[in-house]
C-alpha cells in the first residue's frame, strides 16, 4: 500500500513538472538542457543515417550545448507500442526523449495522446529557417500536425535501375507495363505490407485515378475510388505473370528486392528517398551504372518529422536537440551525400545568402535525379487510411488465389 | 500431513514465479481478443474465422509445424540409434549440437544463402554441370508449400531431439536387448519393446515442444515464407503491428486460437502419459 501511494505521489508529482517547459522562453530552455542527456529513438536500419546521429550531430551537440546525444535504434511502431504500454503503466518518467514519426505512426501517437503537445513555435531554427506555413508541414499523410512534431527532411519516391542493362526506363506507368511483358521476370515490388512496396501500388492507384489529386486531396472513400481501384487491380493483375517468379512470391521487404537487384535477378528496384542509392553503390551493393528515373503522372513525396513523447524526462533538451537538428548547419550535413543524402525542409529563400550557397553547391551524386526533375514531379502523400486500404484490397484482389 | 502438503506448494514457488510474466500476458491477450476496451465480444474470433485468408494460414501453419516436428523427430531417431555410441565421445556430441548455438534467424538466413536460387547450392550445381544455369535450381525457399521453413526448423531442431534422447538411449541397460534377443524376438522388437516404453514421455515432450516453437515462432516464416499462403504468426505481426491499430484485436484472437490448440494437444499428451505410466505401475499389458 506504502509502495502503492509513493507511486502515485511520483506521479502526479511528475505530471505537473511535465509541462513546465511550456511556459519556458527560449534561454530557459537552452539552460535547462545544458548538463543532460537526450534519447533519440528512431528507426536504426540505414548506415548512412545513424552515421550522421553518431558522428556528425551528436558531438556537435555536445560542443555546442552540452547535451548527450544517444541514439537507440526501434521501429516506429514498436517505440508507439512501447509508449502505449508505459502509458497503460502510468509511467511518466520515461526512457523516449525524441522520436522519428511520421504518416500512420503520427496519427496512432497523436490519436492515442502518446505526444507532449505543441512546441514547434517555440524553435527559434523552425520559425526563422523554414516556411511555417508550408502544407507539406501542416499535414502528415492527411493528418493534421498543430505543431506537435517539427518537420525534419523530406524525401520522394523514385525507381532504380542499371543504366548498363536498360538503356532508356519507361517513363510512365504504361510505358512500365509494356516493358514487364517485353523483359518477363525482372521486375516486382514488395509485398503491400513493406513501406515501399505500398508506396508503390499507392502509385499505381494515383496513375490509374482520373487525376492524381482525386486521390490525394480526398479521404478514403472506397466507393467514390471504385473506379481507379479496379484499374489498379486490372493493372496489377496483367504485369502479375511477368513478374519476378511469375508473381507467385513477392519480396517480403525491400531489403530483398535490393538484393534481388544488386544480384542481377530482377533489373530495376526501387526506394521511398530520391537518393538512397548513393551509399549502397559506395559500398559495393548496387553497379556503379545505377541511376534513378521517375514515373507519369509523378512520384509520391513526404515529409518526415521529429516529435516528443507524453511522457519525456527531459522536455528542453529534447526541444534543444530538435531545434540543433532543424538547423541550417545540421541540414546542410543531412543534404551532403557523405553520410545520409537526404533532402532538406529548410526554406532556401530564407537563408542567409552564404548558407544557401553551400545548400546550392552540393553534389548529390550521379544516381539522383536533379532537384527541378524531383521538383516537377512531386506528389503529396494521400491520408493515411490509404496505406491500410491498400494492404488489404491488394491482398485480396492481386494475392489470394 | 499438513507440512507435506505446504512443502509442495512451495517447492511449485519458482515455477509459478517464473511463469507469472507469461501468464499475464496470456491473460492480456486472451482479454483484448474479447474487446475488453470496446465491449465484450465474441465478434473477432467469428472475424477471423470467416476470413478465408486466416483459415488458409492457420491450415497451412498446422501442415507445415507437423511435418517440420515428424520429420525433426524421425531424423533424430534414426541419428541417435545409429551413433550414440559415437555421440557418447565429446567431440562429436559437440558438433551435432552447433546448430543449437545459432538463433533461429541466423540459421534462416544461412538456409537463404544455401539454397536460394542464386544462393550457393545452386552456384555448385551449375559450376558442376549439374544443371544448366542457377534458374532451373528449384524454388526451395520462400516457397507455397513452406519448404524452406521446413529445411530451417528440421535443421535446426533435430540436435535439440538428438539432445533430449542420448541420455535417454545411454539409460537403456543393455541386459533388455539381451532379454529380447534370448526370447527370439527381432530386430523390430528390440524398437518397440524396449527402446519404445523408455522413449516415448520424451518423444512426447520434445513433439510438443518443437510442434509449439514451429507452429507460433515469427522470424523463420518471416523470412523464408512466401506472400500466399502465409504462416499465421505472420499475419497476427502483421494485424498486431499493421498502420491502425483497429486490427490488434485479431491478431490476439488468433493467437489465443493457436494457444488453446497446443493447450489441448497438451493435455491429451500428458493424459496419454499418465494412463501409461498408470498401467506400467499396475503392471498389466496392453
Amino acid at each position: 500500500m506504502l509502495l502503492f501511494t509513493l507511486l502515485l505521489a511520483a506521479c502526479s508529482g511528475g505530471g505537473s513538472q511535465k509541462e513546465a517547459w511550456k511556459d519556458m522562453s527560449w534561454e530557459t530552455i537552452e539552460e535547462e538542457a545544458d548538463g543532460t542527456e537526450v534519447r533519440l529513438y528512431m528507426w536504426g536500419g540505414d548506415e548512412g543515417i545513424n552515421r550522421y546521429i553518431d558522428e556528425w550531430a551528436a558531438p556537435r551537440l555536445k560542443e555546442a550545448h552540452n547535451i548527450t546525444l544517444e541514439r537507440v535504434p526501434m521501429d516506429a511502431a514498436e517505440i508507439l507500442q512501447k509508449l502505449q504500454t508505459e502509458k497503460q503503466a502510468g509511467k511518466q518518467d520515461g526512457p523516449i526523449d525524441v522520436i522519428w514519426i511520421n504518416g500512420e505512426n503520427f496519427k496512432n501517437a497523436k490519436e492515442n495522446e502518446l505526444l507532449a503537445g505543441s512546441f514547434t513555435d517555440k524553435l527559434p531554427a523552425f520559425n526563422e529557417y523554414y516556411d511555417t506555413e508550408d502544407p507539406a508541414f501542416q499535414t502528415d499523410f492527411g493528418t493534421s500536425v498543430e505543431g506537435m512534431e517539427a518537420p525534419w527532411g523530406k524525401v520522394q519516391f523514385v525507381f532504380h535501375y542499371d543504366a548498363d542493362r536498360i538503356s532508356e526506363p519507361p517513363s510512365s506507368f504504361e510505358e512500365l507495363q509494356n516493358w514487364i511483358h517485353d523483359n518477363p521476370g525482372m521486375f516486382t515490388y514488395p509485398r503491400a505490407e513493406d513501406f515501399s512496396g505500398n508506396a508503390f501500388l499507392r502509385h499505381v492507384l494515383y496513375a490509374q485515378a482520373e487525376e492524381p489529386s482525386d486521390i490525394y486531396e480526398n479521404p478514403l472513400n472506397e466507393a467514390d475510388i471504385q473506379p481507379a481501384a479496379d484499374r489498379t487491380w486490372a493493372y496489377l493483375k496483367d504485369i502479375q505473370p511477368d513478374l519476378w517468379r511469375s508473381g507467385n512470391h513477392y519480396p517480403n521487404d525491400l531489403t530483398e528486392l535490393d538484393r534481388l537487384y544488386s544480384q542481377g535477378e530482377v533489373l530495376m528496384t526501387m526506394g521511398y528517398n530520391e537518393s538512397r542509392a548513393e551509399s549502397l553503390v559506395a559500398d559495393g551493393v548496387f553497379p556503379e551504372s545505377t541511376r534513378s528515373f521517375v514515373l507519369e503522372p509523378g512520384s509520391i513525396g513526404n515529409t518526415h518529422f521529429l516529435s516528443i513523447p507524453f511522457n519525456s524526462s527531459n522536455p528542453p533538451g529534447a526541444l534543444a536537440a530538435i531545434n540543433f537538428l532543424l538547423s541550417p548547419e545540421a541540414q546542410l550535413a543531412k543534404f551532403k551525400p557523405d553520410y545520409w543524402g537526404e533532402n532538406t525542409t529548410i526554406s532556401l529563400d530564407q537563408l542567409p545568402e552564404d548558407m544557401k550557397q553551400k545548400f546550392e553547391a552540393v553534389d548529390r551524386g550521379d544516381s539522383v535525379l536533379s532537384t527541378e526533375k524531383l521538383e516537377e514531379s512531386f506528389l503529396p502523400e494521400s491520408e493515411a487510411a490509404y496505406v491500410e486500404w491498400m494492404k488489404e484490397q491488394w491482398f485480396d484482389e492481386v494475392v489470394q488465389p | 500431513m499438513k507440512s507435506f502438503n505446504l512443502k509442495h506448494s512451495l517447492l511449485f514457488l519458482p515455477a509459478v514465479l517464473f511463469m507469472l510474466l507469461p501468464l499475464y500476458g496470456l491473460l492480456t491477450a486472451v482479454l483484448n481478443s474479447f474487446g475488453r476496451h470496446r465491449g465484450w465480444t465474441l465478434d473477432y474470433y467469428r472475424q477471423i474465422f470467416e476470413s478465408n485468408r486466416f483459415v488458409t494460414s492457420l491450415v497451412f501453419s498446422l501442415q507445415t509445424a507437423l511435418i517440420a516436428t515428424l520429420l525433426s523427430i524421425l531424423i533424430g531417431i534414426a541419428f541417435t540409434r545409429s551413433f550414440y555410441p559415437i555421440l557418447e565421445k565429446m567431440a562429436p556430441r559437440v558438433s551435432v549440437w552447433i546448430p543449437m548455438l545459432f538463433p533461429h534467424f541466423v540459421w534462416g538466413y544461412m538456409v537463404i544463402l544455401l539454397l536460394s536460387e542464386t544462393g550457393v547450392a545452386a552456384q555448385l550445381l551449375t559450376a558442376a554441370g549439374w544443371i544448366a544455369d542457377p534458374q532451373q535450381f528449384p524454388i526451395l525457399t520462400r516457397d507455397p508449400d513452406g519448404i524452406g521453413i521446413i529445411l530451417t526448423y528440421v535443421w535446426k531442431e533435430v540436435p535439440l531431439v538428438i539432445l533430449m534422447l542420448l541420455p535417454v538411449y545411454a539409460s537403456i541397460r543393455p541386459e533388455y536387448y539381451a532379454l529380447v534377443d534370448t526370447l527370439g524376438g527381432s530386430a523390430w522388437n528390440r524398437i518397440t519393446a524396449v527402446e519404445l516404453p523408455h522413449l516415448l514421455p520424451v518423444l512426447m515432450e520434445t513433439s510438443l515442444i518443437i510442434f509449439s516453437f514451429t507452429l507460433s515462432a515469427y522470424e523463420v516464416p518471416a523470412l523464408l515464407g512466401t506472400t500466399f499462403p502465409e504462416m499465421v504468426s505472420v499475419l497476427s505481426y502483421d494485424w498486431f503491428y499493421g498502420s491502425s491499430w483497429q486490427k490488434r484485436p485479431l491478431a490476439f484472437a488468433a493467437m489465443v486460437s493457436i494457444s488453446l490448440v497446443l493447450l489441448v494437444l497438451s493435455f491429451i499428451g500428458y493424459g496419454y502419459l499418465n494412463k501409461a505410466r498408470w498401467r506400467a505401475m499396475r503392471g498389466s499389458r496392453s
